[in-house]
């Protein structure tokens, strides 16, 4: 019998080409408040999912779960197969990036280079290799001029960019973002964007990314998650989402412009409603 | 570069970073290993030295330097308020009835007080040392990129001292932006420092609490970002310090000896 229940505790459920998969999983703070509550969600293999919802709805906690660190009170969470634990979740870093809301947080080293070398000399690199990998990182979101800057006196969204070059330089199978273009102007917010974009197309990596903008979730993601109360209250593709106006108000969330455009033609030109585009290019299609 | 500092009298950490790393003149380009040889050596001056002729030349030699190397010698002089006022302030209290040639007398009922020259060169010489000891250790951060600063902390503290200086210097400008923008705030609101002394000394100590938690904060923010990428409680700086010139050798080598032919023959030969 207990052989079956270990059998059982560390089967793994989730399916091939799911790199995460997490199963009712619950997590309440220490001063009581719920974090998440019994949330299932997966992430497949090159795919971009956004979890959008409030503030405070447990977006945040819920990409802290996705890099260990924070484990689940209750449920599971497996990573590439692997059910994380205190033991495993130990070198789930390796695995899944967390590009942090706060630029400020993550950039504490002298120089940019530092920075972005801090994550590949943890997983063991040489210096020198290193020191390629943040170079390579580095020019891939086009940030290769700042090398030698010290972060204090980067701009908001050239800060953004040293931080995601600090994820991307140790090549991890899934990146996880929280708010990547709040606080940007719009042309670093379009640069982040299509950066994000890059980062699947070019280098195969999954990205989990936690906003409640979504007429940017509307242009990049695959599949959108809502997320209200620490669960996932609907999933689907942006189309199917972004057009239930009565779930998007539950979810505190108010629908893309692009959606408002169309709805607002449908009523007042008498258009068709069929389409349901959810960016500028669909919409222009859609006429 | 912050425009809104408390006071010109502190020194701006923002201006001194700026010149660090825009600053071209010879001794940006000195490799940072002379720089601090030279600075160690002025101190072993300053603990030793009681000559006030010896400190003037020293305090002139470091005032031509700062003034060669383009540095802003006003802004300097802003900032010399706060050691003069730090010295003084120890110094008033023991510059009296010091044995020497009379030079002020003052007869109280209870009590006399007099100041000799002895009691003055005390005066001046504890000014002096104060004024040179800031004034070369900021030419040497204002003409220095941190991060050749950062890597010699790294190469000469021990662990965890190391570390405590990589990770502090960035998060103080943070906590110094932190500050400022509250001070903005507080003054955007008709806050000021003269209006009525027990309601801003409260709106101080609060802002200090407010400074404090949200420090805590950041720290606590600041460890999960680094755990996220694998921190295990030791972090290296990858940046390499250029080495010392040979001219840069031979000029090192002249001032030691210069400084250990003062200190051993000439010191005791001059007034003391």
């Amino acid at each position: 019998m207990k052989k079956y229940l270990d059998l059982v505790r560390n089967h793994d459920f989730s399916e091939p080409h799911e790199l995460i998969h997490i199963d009712c999983a619950s997590h309440i703070y220490p001063d009581g408040s719920i974090g998440i509550h019994e949330l299932c969600f997966r992430v497949k293999e090159n795919e971009i999912v956004a979890l959008c919802g409030a503030n405070g709805s447990g977006k945040s906690t819920l990409l802290e779960h996705l890099n260990g660190l924070l484990l689940p009170s209750k449920g599971n969470i497996y990573v590439m197969g692997k059910k994380i634990n205190l033991t495993t979740k130990k070198d789930l870093w390796k695995k899944v990036g967390i590009v942090f809301q706060k630029s400020d947080d993550q950039l504490f080293a002298p120089t940019v280079l530092d920075d972005v070398m801090f994550g590949p000399l943890n997983l063991g690199m040489k210096k020198l290799e290193a020191r390629d990998a943040a170079m390579e990182a580095l020019r891939a979101v086009g940030a290769e001029k700042f090398i030698n800057k010290i972060p204090n006196y980067l701009s908001g969204g050239q800060k953004r960019l040293v931080s995601i070059a600090g994820i991307l330089a140790m090549k991890p199978k899934i990146i996880a973002l929280d708010e990547p273009t709040s606080d940007l102007d719009p042309k670093h917010a379009e640069i982040i964007e299509h950066i994000i974009c890059e980062l699947k197309g070019k280098h195969g990596i999954s990205i989990v990314l936690a906003t409640h903008d979504l007429d940017l979730a509307a242009r990049i993601a695959d599949r959108i998650c809502i997320v209200k109360g620490g669960s996932i209250i609907a999933e689907g593709r942006p189309s199917e989402i972004f057009y239930n106006i009565n779930l998007l108000e539950d979810a505190g969330l108010k629908e893309p412009k692009v959606v408002q455009v169309y709805e607002a033609l449908c009523k007042f030109k008498g258009i068709e409603a069929k389409r349901r585009p959810v960016t500028v290019e669909e919409l222009v299609r859609s006429l | 570069m912050s425009n809104s500092q408390a006071s010109s009298h502190i020194p701006d950490l923002d201006l001194i970073t700026y010149y660090s790393e825009n600053c071209y003149s010879f001794l940006s380009m000195a490799s940072p290993w002379t720089k601090l040889i030279g600075l160690i050596a002025v101190i072993l001056i300053l603990t030793i030295a009681q000559s006030v002729e010896l400190l003037v030349v020293l305090y002139a030699f470091i005032i031509f330097l700062y003034w060669r190397s383009n540095l802003p010698i006003r802004k300097l002089f802003d900032w010399c308020l706060l050691p003069i006022l730090f010295v003084l302030s120890l110094v008033i209290l023991l510059m009296w009835n010091e044995p020497g040639v009379l030079l002020f007398s003052l007869k109280l009922p209870w009590f006399s007080l007099t100041l000799t020259d002895n009691g003055l060169l005390l005066l001046i010489r504890l000014l002096l040392k104060a004024l040179i000891s800031m004034t070369s250790s900021i030419l040497l951060l204002m003409t220095t990129k941190y991060a050749y600063l950062s890597a010699i902390i790294y190469r000469i503290f021990p662990f965890p001292v190391d570390q405590i200086f990589l990770m502090s210097y960035r998060f103080l400008f943070i906590t110094l932006d932190m500050i400022d923008s509250m001070i903005r705030a507080f003054k955007s609101r008709g806050g000021g420092f003269i209006k009525n002394m027990s309601r801003q000394s409260q709106a101080f100590a609060e802002i200090f609490a407010l400074v404090f938690i949200r420090s805590y904060d950041q720290a606590e923010r600041v460890n999960k970002a680094m755990e996220s990428r694998g921190y295990d409680g030791t972090y290296t700086t990858s940046t390499e310090i250029p080495q010392m010139k040979p001219i840069e050798y031979t000029v090192l080598l002249a001032f030691l000896v210069a400084v250990a032919y003062l200190l051993l023959f000439y010191n005791s030969s001059i007034l003391r």
